[in-house]
């Protein structure tokens, strides 16, 4: 990284441009009561409202700008209408679209223009479809307002005598983009404007497969250098996490700014390109928490791109995450979806698989507790004195009940119409259609969580009540309803002696296999949505692996108390794939075999094995190595999805203060490797000052 | 069948030997080396280990063909990751009978490297030997008493399987542990060079830094660190002694 890039990036870290900010929300509500404006009408206005209230913001030496001044997104309802308005519906989260993703190359291609070529030309072909007139006009105010945004950038970057940025700007975004500057400059507008609009988990989709032609023809042309296009996209990641502290999320961070890489291209060649490995490179330099990057990678993908993308996950920021196109693409044809679709799959913003400007997905409608439904049924199972099998069953029955709630809760869905962001999506001005109406692809993804435990809890009781029956239905029942108050020694040999998920012990994979497949036939037996839409089971938690265990407002999913794995009530559960907290596992290889019984055909929503390993492990080349070839025994394992982090200084400080939550945790001390937890605290200390000596 | 005690099986074990390699740690061990990170390894009996995580029992029973079956579940995937199985210690040769027999059930390919201080008869040095496609062998002492007080043992057994390893041509990698003002002496580094230097098989020599860690360790196994020589002492990594003898010698 250069000066100038080092200088851009400390000052956006310092927070410097957030002087700049306006301090308050415009106010849209008199407007839109005074005019009777329709829904779509009113958000219209407001994303042309919030682009005309926009300062024009360029500092002295950007490249790519825009920086967002305005502190909020003003309701465009009262209280009182918005009420009425969505009685008896569901609202996904806070109510508008977010977390799908625009295929960004219709901007880059066709320009504003173009796309408001295509919307007039449709406006003619339906004259007598008065809604789809008003999306239209919507959907062009909404184009006008951001080319005059631009306009207004144009002008002041003329203004300040920089030729260069007005002449971009000229173009872009309204005109296709000729140059990867264009590129990046007309993306960073219309996204941002997204996020203006009031949608969020904006995803940028397939970056190296929309944006690489544009690298590809400039290299080619000689008029940039391999060096100024990696400043000009370090300058485009840096912009991108300007406004961050702006964005609604469970916390600061949780933004769904992510992009995908690699796979493979609608022939079913391997789509990698220069772009792939300098997206890499720069992330890797830059260590910011924007863009988030996830790799689509399969059995042939070279070694060296693995590298490479190791050394990000050296950073620390927990990715890449890497997807098997070897297994989601299967997944999604078992799905209903056309192989070039499935070939163009992104990530939405944490695991989901949807298809860029084809899909208004629901991915993450809520989680089936898992520990709730093996709880349940064997609370009630024992207590009747009935058989493991009457468990298992109870369990399936359990399960299709969760995912039956919810369900019918989100048949109710209502989505808001959103029709600047239906610019960027295949068929909504072609057919004067807003995108809230529907896409090619109209599914809902439910979550199974918490799986680990889960399956842990069934094996402990199959093991010690019904195979050994060293323990009996009773004392454990009463264990249970206790939370081990006088039942330590019975906890210990729960958690201790019981086989568990993680380890390839074929014993709890069994029962992990068996409560997926009772998730996967719930989903197929629920059959279709009231619009035609599916059901996708996944094998994410986000947070629920909290808040299944200690309660959460507005939560729809059952609250579980002490559980038959031996853990107390109010602890956490395992977080997506992982074996759960505080079971000592073989290892990373076993885990990954554990995971890989899945059938993720069935399972195709996604939620990745997250592994941590020491930054240790990371320290020279060689070992790096290996790290790739941990990711490709994931591949060949036939595993769907991985996220794997190199553990920080929080880990340690946590693993120092809880060390019975940290048994597994290998650090690298000298020439050896150890226990941290079972290293004397001095020693300890000493490693954690190693690592923030790293990382500065 | 012949049954071993194995202290732990770490899997990823990326500083073991070339590629993705799980490691199985055997428990016993000849030696009693003043410096031993692994106090819990010196005794061939399972015991328990209470440190602030809690207590767990450190050392299992296996048969051999019951841990051969463990670890050929991998053995396919560490193979096609250009790596395999390490055999450590504690001392591997300690129950040497019982690693050929591992090693002997082990699907056939995997590459085999056997971690050792070389302290066993020469029979069963040989066994094993002949099953390992590389070997790491540890040298810490030349001079005889030195090694006695050091280690409990003389280096008799040691010095005369180093012979037989050279003259078996097999791949192997000379291991010193650097102990301040013990081991990495000039004098001791370049007895140890001259001994390697006309050796052709030999790979390189690492030198592998003093670990400070050890002593919590012990109080954690209910035993006594007692090191008589200074441990803050700085450590002399003298490479040149083994580049002027023409050796490939690293830090490690």
């Amino acid at each position: 990284m250069n000066e100038r890039l080092v200088l851009l990036k400390n000052s956006m870290r310092a927070g410097k441009h957030k002087a700049l900010r306006q301090a308050h929300s415009i106010e849209l509500l008199p407007e839109c009561e005074v005019a009777d404006l329709s829904w779509p009408r009113r958000v219209a206005r407001l994303v042309r409202r919030q682009c005309e209230a926009e300062r024009v913001i360029i500092a002295p030496d950007e490249q790519i700008v825009f920086t967002r001044s305005l502190p909020g997104v003003p309701p465009v309802y009262t209280d009182e209408e918005w009420a009425s308005l969505t009685a008896g519906r569901t609202l996904h989260e806070l109510g508008p679209v977010s977390n799908i993703c625009a295929d960004w190359g219709l901007l880059l291609s066709q320009g504003l223009l173009g796309r408001r070529e295509v919307a007039l030309a449709t406006r003619q072909s339906m004259p007598n479809d008065p809604q789809a007139l008003e999306f239209l006009d919507s959907a062009i105010e909404t184009i006008d307002a951001v080319m005059a945004l631009s306009a207004r950038y144009a002008e002041e970057a003329a203004r300040l005598g920089r030729a260069d940025l007005a002449a971009v700007l000229e173009i872009v975004p309204a005109h296709p983009a000729r140059t990867f500057r264009e590129a990046l400059q007309s993306l960073r507008l219309c996204q941002a404007v997204v996020w203006l609009g009031g949608n969020y988990h904006v995803g940028l989709g397939r970056f190296d497969q929309y944006m690489g032609s544009f690298l590809q023809s400039d290299l080619q042309a000689g008029t940039l250098t391999l060096d100024q296009a990696e400043e000009l996209l370090a300058e485009f990641f840096i912009s991108l996490n300007k406004d961050s502290d702006l964005y609604p999320g469970v916390q600061q961070g949780d933004n769904g700014q992510s992009l995908t890489l690699g796979g493979l291209k609608p022939d079913g060649s391997s789509a990698v390109n220069e772009l792939t490995r300098m997206v890499l490179r720069v992330s890797r330099d830059l260590e910011l928490i924007d863009p988030k990057i996830n790799l689509r990678i399969d059995t042939n993908t070279d070694l060296e791109l693995l590298c490479l993308a190791s050394e990000l996950t050296r950073k620390g920021l927990g990715f890449p995450q890497y997807s098997n196109d070897e297994v989601v693409i299967p997944a999604l044809l078992a799905h209903g979806y056309d192989l070039e679709d499935a070939r163009d799959c992104v990530v939405a913003a944490c695991w989901e698989f949807i298809i860029p400007g084809r899909g208004m997905e629901v991915v993450n409608i809520g989680a089936v507790s898992f520990p709730a439904a093996a709880d349940q049924a064997i609370r009630s199972s024992l207590a009747e004195g009935l058989s493991f099998d009457e468990i298992l069953s109870r369990t399936a029955a359990g399960i299709r009940q969760q995912v039956d709630r919810l369900a019918e809760t989100y048949s109710r869905l209502l989505l808001p119409p959103a029709p600047y962001y239906s610019v960027f999506m295949h068929g909504c001005l072609e057919q004067g259609r807003d995108l809230s109406q529907g896409l090619k692809y109209n599914n809902l993804g439910i979550h199974g969580a918490c799986s680990a435990n889960a399956a842990d809890a069934l094996a402990a009781v199959k093991q010690f009540v019904f195979d050994e029956k060293n323990v009996s239905a009773k004392e454990l029942l009463n264990a249970l309803q206790t939370n081990f108050a006088v039942y330590e020694p019975l906890r210990r040999h729960l958690d201790e002696d019981g086989p568990k998920v993680g380890s390839n012990d074929a014993r709890a994979d069994a029962l992990l296999v068996k409560l997926f497949e009772d998730f996967a036939s719930a989903c197929e037996e629920y059959g279709r949505l009231p619009w035609g839409g599916l059901l996708r089971p996944g094998t994410g938690s986000a947070m629920y692996y909290i808040w299944l265990a200690e309660g959460h407002d507005g939560m729809r999913e059952p609250l579980v108390g002490a559980t038959a794995d031996g853990r107390l009530s109010g602890e956490p559960f395992s977080a997506n794939l992982a074996p759960a907290p505080g079971v000592r596992v073989r290892g990373p290889i076993s885990t990954l075999q554990s995971f890989s019984k899945i059938d993720y055909r069935r399972i195709c929503n996604g939620g990745p094995i997250t592994m941590e390993l020491s930054d240790t492990v990371f320290r020279d080349p060689e070992s790096i190595r290996k790290v790739a070839m941990l990711v490709r025994m994931f591949v060949q394992l036939g595993c769907q999805q991985l996220q794997l982090n190199s553990l920080n200084v929080e880990t340690l400080l946590d693993a120092k203060a809880h060390p019975e939550q940290h048994k597994n945790l290998i650090v690298r001390v000298w020439g050896w490797s150890g226990y941290f937890c079972e290293l004397a605290p001095e020693y300890q200390d000493h490693i954690i000052a190693r690592s923030l000596y790293q990382v500065a | 069948m012949t049954s071993g005690i194995v202290l732990d099986i770490k899997e990823f074990t990326v500083h073991d030997g070339p590629g993705v390699r799980t490691t199985v740690f055997l428990k016993g061990c000849p030696l009693a080396c003043m410096w031993c990170h692994n106090p819990e390894s010196q005794s061939i009996q399972p015991q328990i280990i209470r440190s602030p995580s809690g207590e767990r029992l450190a050392g299992q029973e296996y048969e051999a063909a019951e841990l051969a079956t463990l670890l050929n579940q991998q053995a396919a995937l560490l193979r096609a990751n250009e790596g395999g199985i390490t055999l450590s210690g504690g001392e591997p040769l300690f129950q040497a009978g019982f690693v050929a027999e591992v090693i002997d059930h082990l699907e056939k390919g995997t590459h085999v490297l056997l971690d050792t201080c070389g302290h066993a008869s020469r029979a069963d040095f040989q066994l094993v030997l002949a099953r390992s496609n590389l070997i790491y062998y540890d040298l810490k002492l030349i001079d005889r008493k030195a090694h006695l007080h050091y280690t409990g043992v003389d280096n008799d057994l040691i010095l005369g399987n180093l012979e037989v390893l050279g003259e078996s041509g097999r791949p192997f990698v000379i291991r010193v542990p650097m102990v301040p003002g013990v081991t990495d002496t000039d004098e001791n580094l370049a007895g140890i060079a001259s001994l390697v230097e006309n050796m052709p098989a030999l790979v390189e020599v690492d030198l592998l830094p003093y670990n400070r860690a050890a002593g919590a360790k012990y109080r954690y196994a209910g035993m006594e660190f007692k090191p008589d020589y200074d441990e803050t002492q700085p450590l002399n990594f003298n490479t040149k002694i083994f580049e002027q003898a023409g050796l490939k010698v690293k830090r490690v």
